[in-house]
């Protein structure tokens, strides 16, 4: 909104003056509202954990042979490269709200930069599975060829795509978010003294490293420790 | 002086300032205004979804097939379904009177999002916009019912994935009204209105928000799994992988369980609304039937599995599920007997709302009290994926939410536009639908008894009596509502103008300067030290000065 | 937001940061140090303590009663969702019929069954 918001007052019986909280300029709400938004993720990501665990208790075995194949190196790098860009985010917010809008920045520039780095570790992984042959479409990971794995092994990296998939997708929404902060930082439209957007990618960039928290033990050191 | 929100002029926009009327209402972030296009949007596609059903009823009307072949009676009756559950009934109530009513009823100017509330209505056209794409590309509209249970949507070839993705879309829409409306009754409630000052029908809408938002993510990413597994073959749905149809059905029903409790909600908040004022009495037992509201949302969210007694769910399972079904029913009726109380020794006005508010009440008791029977997991066993249980959820969704529905578009209705429909049309339409409603549902009970099955275009010869009644009661029902329509539609222009409280009512929404509403709403915020339904020997105990909002009793 | 408050927040951040740090060197560790028949519910329970820091600091979550009570209300449903579906998938009936349960190489043969092999 162009225009300054003056919020109304209601006056009661004894005459005695509240303050209305109107729709404009509601930094709790603004904080609430997405707040919610991310209980949805919490819904979408818990219903995918049932499902891999249900076939977890399905097939125990295959679970901990799959998992062991996976990179646990460079697994283990993205968690700390993720971890460290947590950091980076909530830097920026700190330094946001204390007046530093340039520091603020470089902050975003930098988490922006591990997110990259976190996609291309990925983009590794993936293409390292794929020359082994374990790869959504190929035979190893269809039924009844002479590559076909266990069913347990084809649920587990069935969902292994899906989920570090979807989590990627997060992380591509992730920087073009904050791709979007800092132009409307340079617009002026976010600011030390409005800063709900900024707070509020923070607290995203969070999520997706709260995803990454229970992703990686899941599906990378479930089957550590067994000889792979 | 305030211009009507249905006036030509500047209006709050998402994007810059438009002169033209036309795009003042595509790009408006009024929520009346909002709620009004919701309206003509989702009934426009609830008589699409009515004339397929009607197109059902002729070819059943004799064993064999008429009119249609199995595999497009098969088409028929999902797009029946997916029109009638997720681009009409969810949507529903809170589309339209969350969107017009609640924000008036607590004082506020608006939703806490208005931006997000504009969105969000667009996201929800662009998803039915998806849905109906389907009917014309690739093998057609998808044929698996609106439950898309598996293996069946990952074999078919119809077109299956564009619908998940419709429905995905159109989750997020109601996720996004349930968000923005739990924000709103969070923050913008009026100095003075704690929860338990606030209309019944603003608890409706909250609790059903709590629906909203928790339960449909898991079925939007059920659906989006349910692609996954169609276009990349991941495994979790296709038994020759390992995949556990079962689970499908876990994972749709924890949200289409919860769904319909998100359906009824509402509706009820509507009756609780309608009640009190038709009886000229405070409501009995306010704080009991706001408190139901909340439970009826908490232990919905227990009860999915009743609808997997028949899968091959574990006996364990069934028989937890089968007593958390039981206890669900029991808020349900104690808010049946809170509005029996209010109406005891009230001084009853007949008018149109009431009339679908007592008609409901007859309906809603037999959609429920049928829907104990089935919670029954012996009698499931006969009576699943029978007539039984399309009676059953058609007596609770179209004779509870839609007629209250109904009932709430003839209460709001001179709130909405100013003016009054016939009083006399009304009430005759209203009797066509109920006996038509009647005739055409209740011979299912006896037929799904008798074992005919669901979801079949072709039967035995002894079930053709029932067919043929249902057919009768179906002509009848569909002139009903044409009827009904067409009364309210030519009010909108040509009926009798009335004052801003028509119905001579207590709460907020019917305390505006001008009928209909300003853009603004509330000359000034009120402060609301009062509860919302209280009468004096019939009228209104609370009176305002409607200038400055301020109390004059 | 003053320079002293800025500075013991970043203080704390960093704090935050060598936790979530060693947490994560933990769990390289554990499956080759201990509790190894328990390595899943070690994992995710470091994982929650991880969890559980990030929520509250990074997030901010310490100071809110409403936002942590939504929290709660959410994660007690998924809990109810997971126990319900294992408890169901755990009584699996009739497993050595079933062909999801058995491996894809196996026959399943179901021309000579004995009244013996039936429950």
């Amino acid at each position: 909104m162009s225009h300054e918001y003056v919020p109304e007052i209601a006056t009661d019986r004894n005459g005695k003056q509240h303050e209305v909280q109107g729709w404009q300029g509601d930094f709790y709400g603004g904080k609430l509202g997405f707040w919610l938004f991310m209980l949805t993720e919490i819904m979408m990501f818990g219903a995918m954990f049932l499902t891999l665990t249900y076939y977890y208790s399905l097939h125990p075995q295959d679970f901990i042979e799959a998992s062991s194949h996976l990179n646990r190196l460079l697994g283990g790098t993205n968690t700390v490269v993720l971890l460290v860009s947590a950091l980076t985010m909530g830097l920026g917010l700190l330094k946001m709200r204390a007046g530093d809008v340039k520091g603020a920045k470089l902050m975003i520039y930098a988490t922006i930069i591990l997110a990259f780095i976190f996609l291309g570790i990925k983009a590794v992984e993936w293409t390292e599975e794929y020359n082994h042959g374990v790869f959504l479409g190929l035979d190893a990971l269809q039924s009844g060829n002479e590559h076909s794995r266990p069913f347990g092994q084809i649920l587990f990296y069935g969902m292994y795509f899906t989920m570090t998939g979807l989590h990627g997708f997060h992380i591509i929404i992730g920087i073009g978010l904050m791709v979007w902060l800092l132009k409307r930082i340079n617009a002026g439209k976010v600011s030390t003294e409005h800063h709900i957007l900024h707070f509020n990618i923070a607290l995203y960039w969070d999520l997706v490293h709260l995803i990454w928290v229970f992703v990686f033990p899941y599906y990378y050191m479930i089957g550590a420790g067994h000889g792979h | 002086m305030s211009k009507s929100y249905l006036d030509a002029g500047e209006t709050h926009c998402a994007i810059g300032h438009p002169k033209s009327v036309f795009w003042q209402w595509m790009l408006t972030v009024d929520h009346k205004r909002i709620g009004l296009m919701y309206a003509a949007v989702i009934f426009t596609f609830f008589f699409v979804a009515v004339f397929v059903a009607l197109t059902m009823r002729i070819e059943l009307f004799a064993p064999g097939a008429q009119i249609l072949d199995g595999d497009t009676f098969n088409q028929a009756f999902t797009l029946h379904g997916v029109i009638m559950v997720f681009l009409f009934i969810i949507p529903g109530v809170p589309a339209v009177f969350g969107n017009i009513v609640m924000p008036l009823m607590i004082g506020a100017k608006d939703v806490s999002f208005p931006r997000l509330n504009w969105f969000t209505f667009w996201l929800y056209i662009f998803g039915a916009l998806i849905a109906l794409s389907s009917l014309w590309t690739g093998e057609g509209f998808a044929d698996t019912g609106w439950t898309f249970y598996a293996p069946y949507s990952l074999n078919t070839n119809t077109n299956v994935v564009t619908t998940l993705v419709a429905a995905f879309v159109l989750g997020m829409a109601s996720i996004l009204t349930g968000l923005n409306f739990l924000v709103t009754i969070h923050r913008l409630r009026a100095p003075g209105m704690d929860f338990f000052k606030m209309p019944l029908f603003v608890w409706g809408i909250y609790a059903t928000a709590w629906i909203q938002l928790l339960a449909t993510p898991v079925v939007g990413i059920t659906l989006i799994l349910a692609i996954l597994e169609k276009v990349f073959g991941i495994g979790i749905f296709d038994p020759s992988k390992g995949g556990d149809p079962v689970l499908f059905e876990h994972l749709f029903w924890i949200y289409s369980h919860p769904a319909v409790y998100l359906m009824i909600l509402p509706a009820f908040g509507i009756m609780s609304e309608i009640i009190p004022v038709f009886s000229r009495r405070e409501i009995f037992g306010y704080r009991t039937i706001a408190l139901s509201s909340a439970s009826i949302a908490g232990i919905g969210y227990l009860v999915w599995g009743h609808h997997l007694f028949t899968s091959g769910m574990s006996d364990l399972a069934k028989t937890v599920f089968s007593f958390l079904t039981f206890f669900v029913a029991i808020p349900t009726g104690i808010k049946f007997y809170d509005w029996v109380a209010t109406m005891y020794k009230g001084q009853i006005h007949m008018n149109a709302p009431m009339l679908w508010a007592l008609g409901t009440m007859v309906t809603f008791v037999i959609g429920g009290l049928t829907g104990v029977t089935i919670a029954m997991i012996g009698p499931d066993i006969h009576l699943q994926d029978t007539y039984y249980s399309v009676a059953h959820f058609h007596y609770a969704m179209l004779g509870g939410v839609v007629f209250l529905l109904f009932a709430g578009l003839h209460y709001w209705f001179p709130l909405m536009f100013g003016r009054m429909y016939n009083e006399k049309h009304a009430k005759r339409a209203f009797y066509f639908n109920f006996i038509g409603f009647n005739i055409l549902w209740f011979p299912m009970f006896i037929a799904g008894w008798q074992g005919m099955p669901r979801r079949y275009f072709d039967y035995l010869p002894e079930f053709q009596i029932y067919h043929q009644i249902s057919f009768f009661g179906a002509l009848i029902f569909i002139t009903g509502l044409i009827y009904m329509f067409t009364v309210l539609i030519s009010a909108i222009k040509k009926g009798e103008k009335v004052g801003p409280n028509h119905w001579n009512a207590t709460t907020l929404e019917w305390h505006l300067p001008t009928s209909p509403p300003p853009l603004e709403n509330h000359s000034k915020v009120p402060y609301v030290d009062f509860r919302p339904y209280e009468y004096h020997h019939g009228e209104p105990v609370v009176k305002f000065n409607l200038e400055t909002m301020q109390r004059i009793d | 937001m003053d320079i002293n408050t800025y500075k013991e927040q970043k203080a704390g951040y960093y704090k935050v940061l060598a936790g979530l740090l060693l947490l994560t060197a933990i769990t390289f560790i554990q499956p080759h140090m201990f509790l190894q028949n328990a390595t899943f519910g070690v994992q995710l329970m470091i994982g929650a303590v991880k969890a559980w820091l990030i929520v509250m600091y990074y997030m901010h979550m310490k100071g809110e009663t409403l936002i942590g009570w939504t929290v709660v209300f959410a994660m007690t449903l998924v809990a109810f969702f997971f126990i319900v579906v294992m408890v169901d998938v755990d009584h699996f009936q009739n497993m050595e019929g079933s062909h999801i349960t058995s491996q894809p190489h196996i026959e399943v043969d179901y021309g000579h069954h004995t009244a013996s092999h039936e429950e």
